[in-house]
C-alpha cells in the first residue's frame, strides 16, 4: 500500500545545540560517495519498509568562506573554485534497533581541487574510510580538531592521497592547514537513514521500518529544522522542510 | 517498534556558538568587503638584556596586539588592502595601506602602491602571531643594533662603546640623545612605495621602489633616497621553495648633514642587503632556513676612518613538527655576526655577536585559537647583560 502525503514543515527556527540520534549499526553510503556502496538500509529491512522523500527548501544559502585577507603577500593569490553550498543532509533522529547491526565499512572520498574540498558535505556511516586525494599542484594539509575525529594528514603533493577512518558518530569539520578558506563537513552516522540533498534540495531515505520518526534537516553546520513523520509499512511519505 | 536507547551526539554547532567571536573572515556587500583580524597576547618575564625589544618602549615578549585587516574589492582590476594595529602603545596605527591593481585580470601580475608588503626576506611574511611557529621574532628582523638613522659615531671607539646597547644607543654626531637603534630588517613597520609582482610557472618575482630602507622603512621620505628591492622565489616542487632577495637604499636622515664635516655626505649612508632562504616541508615536518647579509656604508667622517662598510650577517634555521592534531613542537637556532673595526686601542666586531636558541610548543585549542609556550636562550659577547634565559607564552586568536 502506498501512501503519499505532501507535508510542509513549519518554520521552527534553529534547534538546540546537541541533538541526539539513535545509533544504528547498518551501513549505507550517501549518494555522493564515490566508492562501491555497502549494504543499504533497504537490503537489511523487511520488504514492507517505507521511505521518506521530499525537498529541503533552503531560504538563505550560506556564503563561501573568503580567503583570510592578508597584507603580507606581494600579489593576489591564484583564483580558486567556490564550494557547492546548496546541499544539506536529512536524517532520522532515531532508528530501529535492527539498524545498529551488521555494520560493514565503506569508502568515500573528498577531493582537494582548486583550493576547494569537493564535495563540501559528505555523510557516511561509522567505519567508513574517507580518502583525501590532492588534485592541486600545491601542497594541502587536511586536518580536523573535531571531537568526533581528530586527525592531521600532514602535507602531501599532487597525485597523492591519504585516508581517515571515521570511527565515531558526529560532525567532523575538515580544514586545510595551509589554506584557511578550505573547509568541509563530514557527518558520521551510526545508522543508514540519511541522505545528502541534491543541488535542488531533493532527498530520499529508503528502507525505513514502519513507525513514527523525527526527520532532521542539517545545513551549514547546524540542525535547523525537524518534522515528525509516520512512515506506513511499505508506504512513502513526501514532504518539504524549510530551512530559514 | 522498539527504538534502541543508545544515543550518540551528532555535535552540531549551537546557536550560542554562532553568536560568539567570528571564526572566519567577515564579509559585507556581497563579498566586496572582507574583514579579518588577529589578537595576540604575549607574556614573558623581564628581559634585562633587551634581547627581544623591538624599540625602547616595547618588549616583543610582553605585548598585546590586535590587528584588523580589510580587503575592499572595488573592481575586477582594483583592490584596497589595509591593516590597522593596536598594541601596548595604545595607538591605532596603519601598518599597511595600499591599492592593488591587476591590469590583466586573468594573469598573475599585480601593481601595489602605498604602504606595501615587504619585498626582502622570507620571515617578514610569516607574521607575528599565527604565522610564527614560536613566540619570539628572529634576531635579524627584531634585534636592535647600535646603528641609528639620525646619529653617527665620530670615532671607532664611539662605535665599540655601544656594542650590545642597540636598545638605547647614542653617538656624538647628529642627534646626541639616547634612542633605540635599528634592526637589520624592520618587520614591525612597512615601507611606502610602489611594488610589482608576478608569477610565471614555478617562478614568483617581486620588485619595489620605496622611500625607506630595510632597517628603517618610512611613510615619508627623509633623505631624498629611494630603496630598490627585489625578490625571486623558485618552487621546483610543492615541497621546496628557494628565495633570493636584494635591497639597496639610503638610511640616514637629511638633518644629519648639518653635523657632518665638509666632504661627508649623508647620501653616502646606504644600506645594502642580500638574502637567500629555503623552505622545505613534507608530511608533518616544516623547515626554513635563511641567511642574510647587510652592509651599511657611512659618510666619510674624517675621524672615523672606516675603509669598509659595517656589515652584519644573520643565519636562521627553524623547524616545526606536528606531533598530534593541533599540537606542534618547534625550534629555531640563529646567529647574528658582525664585521670587525679597529681603533687605536682595540679591534673587535662593531656590534656584539648574538646567538639565540628557542624551543617551543603550540596547541590549537580550536582551529583559530592557539596557545604557544617557548624557552629562549640568548648569548651575547658584549654589553651589560651577556646572557639571558626567557620562558614566554602567547595566546593567538584569529578570524
Amino acid at each position: 500500500m502506498r501512501m503519499l502525503a505532501m507535508l510542509r514543515a513549519p518554520v521552527r527556527g534553529r534547534l538546540p545545540a546537541l541533538h541526539v540520534i539513535a545509533a544504528a549499526a547498518l551501513v549505507s553510503q550517501a549518494a555522493i560517495v564515490a566508492a562501491p556502496p555497502g549494504p543499504t538500509a533497504a537490503d537489511a529491512q523487511p520488504a514492507a519498509a517505507g521511505a521518506v522523500q521530499g525537498r529541503l527548501d533552503i531560504r538563505r544559502q550560506a556564503r563561501a568562506v573568503p580567503r583570510r585577507p592578508t597584507v603580507s603577500d606581494p600579489g593576489a593569490p591564484a583564483p580558486r573554485d567556490l564550494p557547492d553550498l546548496r546541499r544539506g543532509v536529512v536524517y532520522l533522529e532515531s532508528a530501529p534497533s535492527r539498524a545498529f547491526e551488521d555494520r560493514a565499512p565503506g569508502r568515500a572520498a573528498i577531493d582537494q581541487r582548486n583550493e576547494t574540498f569537493v564535495p563540501h558535505v559528505l555523510a557516511v556511516t561509522v567505519g567508513t574510510v574517507v580518502d583525501f586525494p590532492n588534485s592541486d599542484t600545491t601542497y594541502h594539509n587536511v586536518f580536523s580538531l573535531s571531537r568526533a575525529k581528530r586527525f592531521d594528514l600532514g602535507r602531501y603533493a599532487s597525485g597523492k592521497s591519504k585516508s581517515v577512518r571515521m570511527d565515531r558518530a558526529g560532525v567532523v569539520r575538515v580544514f586545510c592547514d595551509i589554506h584557511s578558506h578550505m573547509s568541509a563537513f563530514i557527518l558520521v552516522f551510526n545508522h543508514p537513514f540519511f541522505d545528502v540533498t541534491d543541488a535542488d534540495g531533493r532527498f530520499r531515505i529508503d528502507g525505513i521500518p514502519a513507525g513514527t520518526y523525527t526527520v532532521m534537516a542539517w545545513y551549514d553546520g547546524e540542525t535547523r529544522a525537524s518534522r515528525a513523520v509516520t512512515v506506513p509499512a511499505g508506504g512513502e511519505v513526501e514532504f518539504e522542510l524549510t530551512v530559514p | 517498534m522498539r527504538v534502541l536507547a543508545l544515543v550518540v551526539a551528532l555535535g552540531v554547532a549551537s546557536p550560542l556558538a554562532a553568536q560568539g567571536p567570528p571564526t572566519e573572515p567577515v564579509t559585507f556587500g556581497e563579498g566586496r568587503l572582507v574583514i579579518g583580524g588577529e589578537a595576540t597576547a604575549t607574556i614573558g618575564p623581564d628581559d634585562p638584556g633587551f634581547f627581544n625589544y623591538s624599540d625602547y618602549a616595547f618588549n616583543a615578549l610582553r605585548n598585546l596586539r590586535v590587528h584588523v585587516t580589510t580587503e575592499v574589492r572595488a573592481a575586477r582590476h582594483l583592490q584596497f588592502l589595509s591593516e590597522f594595529r593596536l598594541d601596548r602603545s595604545g595607538n591605532v596605527e596603519p601598518f599597511a595601506l595600499y591599492a592593488r591593481i591587476r591590469p590583466f585580470p586573468d594573469r598573475r601580475f599585480d601593481i601595489q602602491v602605498g604602504r606595501i608588503p615587504p619585498t626582502f626576506g622570507a620571515f617578514a611574511r610569516q607574521g607575528y602571531g599565527s604565522g610564527n611557529m614560536l613566540v619570539g621574532t628572529p634576531l635579524a628582523y627584531q634585534y636592535l643594533l647600535s646603528i641609528r638613522p639620525d646619529a653617527l659615531p665620530a670615532r671607532v671607539d664611539d662605535l665599540l662603546r655601544m656594542r650590545g646597547r642597540g636598545w638605547l644607543s647614542n653617538f656624538p654626531l647628529g642627534n646626541t640623545a639616547p634612542a633605540p637603534g635599528l634592526p637589520m630588517v624592520q618587520s614591525y613597520r612597512l615601507d611606502t612605495g610602489l611594488q610589482v609582482h608576478g608569477v610565471a610557472g614555478m617562478v614568483e618575482w617581486t620588485g619595489a621602489v620605496t622611500s625607506g630602507s630595510l632597517s628603517n622603512p618610512r611613510v615619508t621620505d627623509d633623505n631624498g633616497s629611494r630603496q630598490l628591492a627585489g625578490r625571486v622565489v623558485v618552487r621546483p616542487h610543492a615541497s621546496v621553495a628557494f628565495g633570493f632577495s636584494g635591497a639597496r637604499g639610503g638610511f640616514l636622515r637629511r638633518e644629519l648633514q648639518a653635523s657632518l664635516a665638509a666632504g661627508a655626505d649623508v647620501a653616502d649612508g646606504v644600506q645594502t642587503g642580500v638574502a637567500v632562504d629555503v623552505e622545505y616541508s613534507v608530511g608533518r615536518f616544516l623547515a626554513r632556513g635563511e641567511v642574510m647579509r647587510s652592509a651599511w656604508s657611512l659618510p666619510a667622517v674624517p675621524t672615523l676612518r672606516l675603509s669598509d662598510p659595517l656589515t652584519a650577517t644573520a643565519a636562521i634555521v627553524e623547524g616545526r613538527y606536528r606531533l598530534w592534531p593541533g599540537v606542534h613542537v618547534a625550534g629555531r637556532v640563529e646567529r647574528l655576526d658582525f664585521s670587525t673595526v679597529s681603533s687605536p686601542t682595540r679591534t673587535a666586531e662593531w656590534e656584539a655577536p648574538v646567538d639565540r636558541v628557542e624551543l617551543g610548543t603550540g596547541w590549537s585549542v580550536v582551529r583559530n585559537v592557539q596557545v604557544k609556550v617557548s624557552w629562549q636562550r640568548n648569548l651575547r659577547s658584549g654589553g651589560r647583560v651577556r646572557h639571558d634565559t626567557i620562558v614566554a607564552g602567547q595566546l593567538v586568536y584569529w578570524f
